[in-house]
């Protein structure tokens, strides 16, 4: 199909199948979601395959990868195998959950200040400004000393304090797109402004947006092994990859399995993220190919 | 242009007052309550506690608080929970190292941030192109206490070198280049390991800028003139790149303070960023107000800097 | 713009080419080593003062510059150090109805004198209406015998009142007693200028109720008085010290009475707010007669007193008449002491440094200085260690065996002087049940969690003292890990297998929450276990770590927990009153469980009272064993403190009992490896040593 026929959208699919970064670790992408999905069921139901992930056995305690335990066991002789494919599920849900929460709030800032501007963006623009000099650190540490150490405050924390990329970024497109024909046409047909912001503005800064909230993916999942590093993170005895590299890290040196596979874990599916998102940056956006 | 520096910097000024009043807030209102005496002890009166909160005024209303404590911290007699000293002294001695320590992270990034970013782009789309984007990617999805302790454990492992804290202790040293090398060596892997985001996010700003302005029609007019590739990059298209490049060090400022407090712990380097932890896990007010206030300053303040100085560089831009 | 490219490609080059180098270099530091040892500790001291400090950081540091005057040997028995010899004695106090009174019991013990041997009795005294003993040993029995011996009739009784004022205490008693001089107070005490409590002559209750009503005209606020037990005689021990001769700081100025007049001063006072006071709040008055002379007299037969004088001696020529915050700015951040080392430099955040002390008095340390480096990652110590950056290693549990095998090291290991539990909160009624205590205590393994969590190094704990101190008991036996045992007991009590397998009681499950801190994972490893031994038998534990500041605020100090794991460290004290007695269950205390055992309560106060080796040992074990039955805490173990250094970078060379030196390897002692850190040396500087007569080992 020549180019020239094709529906932006399916430009934008064509050019991202060429690519082949992007493709394999959309591919990777879509395995560790399989995975994730289906041991977090498998969790869920108490089904311990492919070994129980909460079993605490001394007798094999600290022992190395082997034919019995893959990846080794951790210090109270669970397998690592199966919290790291039982932990995935929470810990790639922090991921999205967190990203979804700072998407909201994101979208919500960034297009009333885009569209509205004057001093409604100008107050929101400062705000934005004196949160991205906040020290996070500190925000974490109350709500979990608050609200309890648990999954669900984590992740509403960490939406709470990375929305701020996500506002700017959709304030320049609301900016420009405000100025677009077909807006322009409506306000004149006497549409009111929110309708215009959900029907006309938002469908167009979707592509942007998507790829704001992939690429965010990634540093909500470090920033949830961060805060399990610094003992933050979710209680014991719930696996996520954090949490096994937390509850070893006393033990590096004589049990590097309990940091490495881990750390790997939360790298790959990083990396994996971000090539992904990145590809779809390129293949959305309208520049020239070499982008 | 000194108007609106005046305006900025009185919007400054507003916008740290208020990020201290919040984070203030926030940490008076967590649960736990400055406690200095470490472990449990059985022997602390009552009247020593009860004279310790009158100290640092923790039974009084919290906006008092915040203002008799904002008072103590421009009289320079606001004192650490911990030890009593005054707190811009504790800060203050932390800060050479800190500085040190930043200012070579900041270096390494932008020095390797530009080279790589450059290279990109002017590569753009072919393989060694491709293989620095997947190399940039792979240093931002590194956790960085991962790849730390990795290296820490690595290197001891390996060679057997020292390399936590800021030199070496109870070795002879041969000479003084010697001596001056092993500073060298402590501030270097810290700091690169600190810069790692920073070069993968600068490198990414400056070659998606300088690929955005190698496509404009300007680029095209000067290489239909005859211009050779060399100059087209570095002179024209790089002039325009140097906005991310400045715009680049503002954001750097919080995600190295941020970062800084898991890698000065690995490292066991005397920062502000580990200062900061212990004193939230203390809840040393003091310190952390001034804290707060001093790091929130210091980077709205970058923050302005790097505005002025893209205004400087790039005529097209009118300030507000 | 050749100008630009150069820059943009060589600058990173140039920082490549500096990174190599430095590390080259890094890999060619000589091994050659200062004569110094490096210690690495994990926390920072906050000030250096050792009435003030207590992070161990600050211990550590000021234990090398200061010195008390006694010490514990390296039997953990007490011996002289400041103090060259020390006594005691005491003074019983009669108050008789009139002075013929009092003339007439002198008389009769006069004609007894045979038996003021038995009695150790010294001499008797009349003054006006008083009687006043002197006897060679502390101690009630003798006071009681005479006492009983003199008749109740002639004898006034002595009331003690107690009584919270807030403030001005010195103020307010002094009124009271200008209004009312027809009553007889013989003794005052103050605890900072916010109580007092008297002891006074005649009927305690109605005195204290013509106090109250003063000091109420007064318009005190939260104003307690209270009205404590009376006594026939005031017991007052005295301790005597004579302190050595020639003794001087490191400044060059000498030690004296004053600096120990000085400490108890600061021990005492409130603007200084001495974490350590209570230890010396049953001192009734310190004198110094001689330069080298202390007198200490004390309220009531007190006999873990004598341990409190291990307390570290200030310097007085320094501090006496300087605020606390001076102390803050300038002694704090420079301590001058007269111990082993002399406090030189203190870098923030990275290290203490400290030199010999050529003047000590004890004799000059081998070693040129001693370095604590603050190393605030565990790893980072152990790494340090390992490249020879720290000289010595505590080391984990799970890496013990590897360190011993090893022979490039030394290892040494010792039970450490503290016990890790859980405490069951007895002011639930889940927890009221004796029965499901020992359910619980018999459902947790704890053989099997000193195999696995200390991988083998430590014993099981039976009860409030550790096993290496001389009053504990060793006839207690530990409860055995026996879960059909618990079930039955949990069956017992009424405690019935649910439906979802936990039992249940009334409507009520047996479920509970287990916190513990962060930052140990030994605690989080225990806490789990637990959960897990537990839920064998139909418990369900829900466990919650919390960082350590709002875990001590929010649960410890108000009480407000169900359960919780948690360790004590105990000096060589065998006091249990802070923690275990009654009185101490308030927020803010340390009866944290709200233990409740009036026959407990009683004995510790006994106890506290009793000067007699033999008898304290055996009041210590039955205190022990009724702790230990009551099941108040699940006990769980001692664990062994291990210390590696490298094999030969350290030897002694100490004075040999009979003269001359001896030199040996290091070596254990129960109170630590580095007891004889005085004399320890580097192998390689040997030759600056004294030469030994008969080599050993």
């Amino acid at each position: 199909m020549k180019n020239e026929f094709l529906s932006p959208g399916q430009r934008m699919m064509q050019r991202f199948r060429r690519d082949r970064i992007g493709m394999i670790s959309s591919v990777f992408v879509a395995m560790l979601f399989i995975v994730a999905v289906t041991f977090g069921a498998l969790s869920l139901l108490d089904v311990p395959f492919p070994a129980d992930p909460n079993l605490t056995n001394l007798a094999e305690k600290l022992q190395p990868p082997s034919a019995s335990h893959w990846l080794g066991t951790d210090n109270l002789g669970r397998d690592v195998l199966a919290r790291l494919l039982h932990g995935a599920y929470i810990s790639l849900s922090v991921g999205f959950v967190a990203v979804f929460v700072s998407l909201a709030i994101g979208v919500a800032v960034g297009a009333v200040s885009g569209y509205f501007g004057g001093w409604v963006d100008n107050v929101l623009m400062r705000v934005v400004d004196a949160i991205m000099c906040f020290p996070t650190f500190f925000l974490i540490l109350t709500a979990v000393a608050l609200l309890g150490p648990s999954l669900l405050n984590i992740i509403v924390v960490i939406g709470l304090v990375s929305w701020t990329g996500t506002a700017r970024l959709v304030r320049a497109e609301f900016l420009t797109l405000r100025e677009s024909e077909y807006v322009r046409a409506a306000r004149g047909l006497g549409q009111n402004s929110w309708a215009i912001i959900f029907r006309h503005i938002l469908p167009n800064a979707a592509a942007p947006i998507f790829v704001t909230a992939v690429l965010g993916i990634p540093d909500a999942i470090l920033t949830e092994a961060g805060l399990s590093f610094l003992g933050f993170g979710v209680q014991p005895p719930q696996a996520t990859w954090g949490n096994i590299i937390s509850d070893g890290k006393s033990y590096i040196l004589d049990a590097w399995w309990l940091i490495l596979f881990p750390g790997l874990a939360i790298f790959v599916s990083a990396l994996a993220f971000y090539l992904a998102g990145d590809a779809l940056r390129r293949a959305a956006s309208s520049k020239s190919e070499t982008q | 242009m000194t108007s609106f520096i005046i305006r900025r910097l009185l919007i400054t000024l507003v916008l740290v007052f208020f990020i201290s009043i919040v984070s203030f807030f926030i940490i008076t209102l967590t649960p736990g309550s400055p406690y200095p005496w470490g472990e449990l002890d059985p022997k602390i009166s009552q009247t020593v506690k009860d004279n310790f909160r009158k100290q640092f005024h923790l039974d009084e209303p919290i906006w008092k608080q915040y203002y008799l404590n904002m008072r103590g911290l421009f009289s320079g007699d606001l004192r650490s929970v911990k030890d009593g000293r005054p707190v811009l002294e504790r800060i203050g001695e932390r800060l050479p190292a800190t500085l040190a320590l930043n200012v070579c992270a900041i270096v390494i990034s932008l020095s390797f941030g530009l080279l790589i970013g450059v290279y990109s782009a002017r590569n753009a789309g072919r393989w060694p192109d491709v293989t620095l984007s997947v190399l940039s990617f792979a240093m931002l999805a590194l956790p960085s206490f991962w790849v730390s302790y990795l290296v820490v454990i690595g290197i001891t492992d390996w060679f057997g070198t020292p390399l936590l804290g800021t030199s070496s202790y109870g070795t002879v040293f041969p000479n003084a280049a010697s001596q001056f090398l092993d500073y060298a060596w402590h501030l270097a892997l810290p700091a690169s390991l600190l810069a790692l985001g920073g070069i993968a996010a600068q490198s990414r700003y400056i070659r998606a800028s300088m690929i955005e302005t190698l496509n404009e029609d300007y680029i095209r007019t000067a290489r239909a003139k005859g211009l050779d590739e060399e100059t087209v990059s570095y002179k024209h298209a790089l002039r325009n790149s140097i906005r991310p490049l400045i715009t680049g060090i503002g954001g750097l400022l919080p995600a190295l303070i941020g970062g800084s407090i898991i890698i000065e712990s690995i490292f066991a380097y005397p920062g502000i960023g580990r200062l900061g932890y212990q004193a939230v896990l203390e809840r040393d007010y003091p310190t952390l107000i001034a804290l707060n206030f001093i790091t929130a300053a210091l980077v709205l303040l970058g923050n302005l800097l790097a505005d002025i100085l893209y205004a400087a560089v790039d005529p097209r831009v009118r300030l507000e | 713009m050749r100008f630009v490219k150069f820059l943009i490609y060589g600058v990173p080059l140039l920082l490549v080419l500096l990174f190599a180098g430095a590390f080259w270099n890094a890999t060619q530091l000589s091994t050659s080593r200062k004569n110094e040892m490096i210690i690495g500790s994990i926390g920072e001291p906050t000030k250096i003062n050792p009435i003030l400090s207590t992070d161990s950081a600050a211990s550590e540091v000021a234990s090398l510059l200061f010195e008390g005057l006694l010490r514990y040997s390296s039997d953990l028995e007490l011996e002289p150090a400041l103090a060259k010899e020390f006594s005691l004695s005491q003074t019983t106090t009669f108050f008789f109805a009139s002075p013929e009174s009092a003339l007439a019991a002198r008389e009769i013990l006069l004609g007894l004198r045979d038996r003021w041997a038995e009695w150790t009795l010294r001499d008797v005294a009349a003054e006006g209406r008083e009687l006043r003993l002197d006897l060679t040993q502390p101690g009630l029995d003798t006071s009681i015998l005479i006492a009983d011996l003199l008749g109740i009739e002639p004898i006034t009784s002595i009331a003690q009142i107690r009584a919270e004022v807030g403030d001005k205490a010195r103020e307010l008693l002094a009124a009271f007693r200008a209004a009312h001089p027809e009553i007889d107070v013989v003794r005052e005490w103050f605890d900072y200028d916010a109580v007092f409590e008297v002891s006074v002559l005649g009927d305690g209750a109605s005195i204290a109720k013509t106090l109250k009503t003063f000091l109420k005209e007064q318009k005190i606020e939260n104003l307690v008085v209270t009205a404590l037990d009376k006594q026939d005689f005031l017991a007052e021990p005295v301790v005597r010290f004579v302190l050595r001769d020639g003794v001087l700081w490191q400044d060059g100025v000498a030690f004296s009475s004053r600096d120990v007049a000085f400490t108890f001063w600061a021990l005492t006072d409130a603007s200084i707010g001495s974490p350590r006071k209570p230890d010396f709040d049953l001192i009734q008055s310190l004198e110094t007669p001689t330069p080298l002379e202390v007198v200490v007299t004390y309220r009531k037969p007190f006999s873990p007193a004598l341990a409190s004088w291990t307390m570290s001696i200030i310097p007085a020529h320094i501090l006496e008449g300087k605020p606390i915050a001076w102390w803050d700015e300038f002694f704090h951040r420079n301590p001058v002491g007269l111990g082993p080392f002399k406090f030189v430099e203190w870098k923030t955040n990275e290290y203490i440094r400290l030199e010999r002390n050529p003047i000590y008095y004890d004799g000059a340390p081998w070693l040129d200085a001693i370095v604590f480096r603050t190393l605030p990652d565990p790893i980072a110590n152990r790494l340090a260690f390992e490249t020879r950056q720290v000289d010595y290693w505590n080391v984990d549990p799970w890496a013990v065996k590897a360190f011993q095998e090893d022979a490039r090291f030394d290892v040494f290991s010792a039970p450490a002087k503290q016990y890790n539990w859980v405490g069951w909160n007895l002011r639930l009624p889940i927890f009221q049940d004796l029965r499901v205590r020992q359910a619980f205590a018999h459902a947790v393994n704890v053989p099997e969690m000193i195999k696995y969590v200390l991988y083998g190094n430590g014993v099981q704990s039976t009860g409030i003292f550790p096993p290496m101190y001389w009053f504990a008991n060793s006839d207690v036996e530990p409860i055995p890990y026996d879960p059909d045992r618990a079930r039955a007991l949990l069956d017992e009590a009424g405690w019935e297998v649910g439906s979802d397998g936990i039992r249940v009681k009334d409507g009520e499950r047996l479920s509970f929450k287990l916190i513990t801190n962060q930052g140990n994972e030994t605690r989080k490893d225990i806490a789990t276990l637990v959960q897990d031994n537990l839920k064998g038998i139909g418990v369900e534990v829900e466990v919650e770590i919390y960082e350590w500041a709002v875990f001590i605020s929010r649960f410890v100090m108000k009480q407000e927990f169900e359960s919780l794991v948690l360790a004590w460290t105990t000096p060589p004290d065998y006091d249990a009153f802070q923690v275990w007695h009654s009185s101490q269950t308030n927020p803010d205390q340390l009866n944290l469980v709200g233990y409740n055992n009036p026959k407990v309560d009683r004995m510790i106060e006994q106890l506290r009272q009793e000067y007699d080796r033999d008898k304290i040992i055996e009041m210590a074990g039955e205190i022990q064993r009724t702790i230990y039955d009551d099941q108040p805490f699940l006990f769980l173990y001692v664990p062994d403190s291990t210390s590696v250094i490298w094999k030969d970078s350290f030897r002694i060379r100490r004075p040999a009992p009979d003269g001359g030196w001896m030199d040996t390897p290091v070596e254990m002692t129960k109170a630590g490896w580095s007891y004889y850190l005085q004399w320890f040396y580097r192998p390689e500087y040997a030759d600056k040593l004294p030469p030994v007569e008969v080599p050993q080992s």
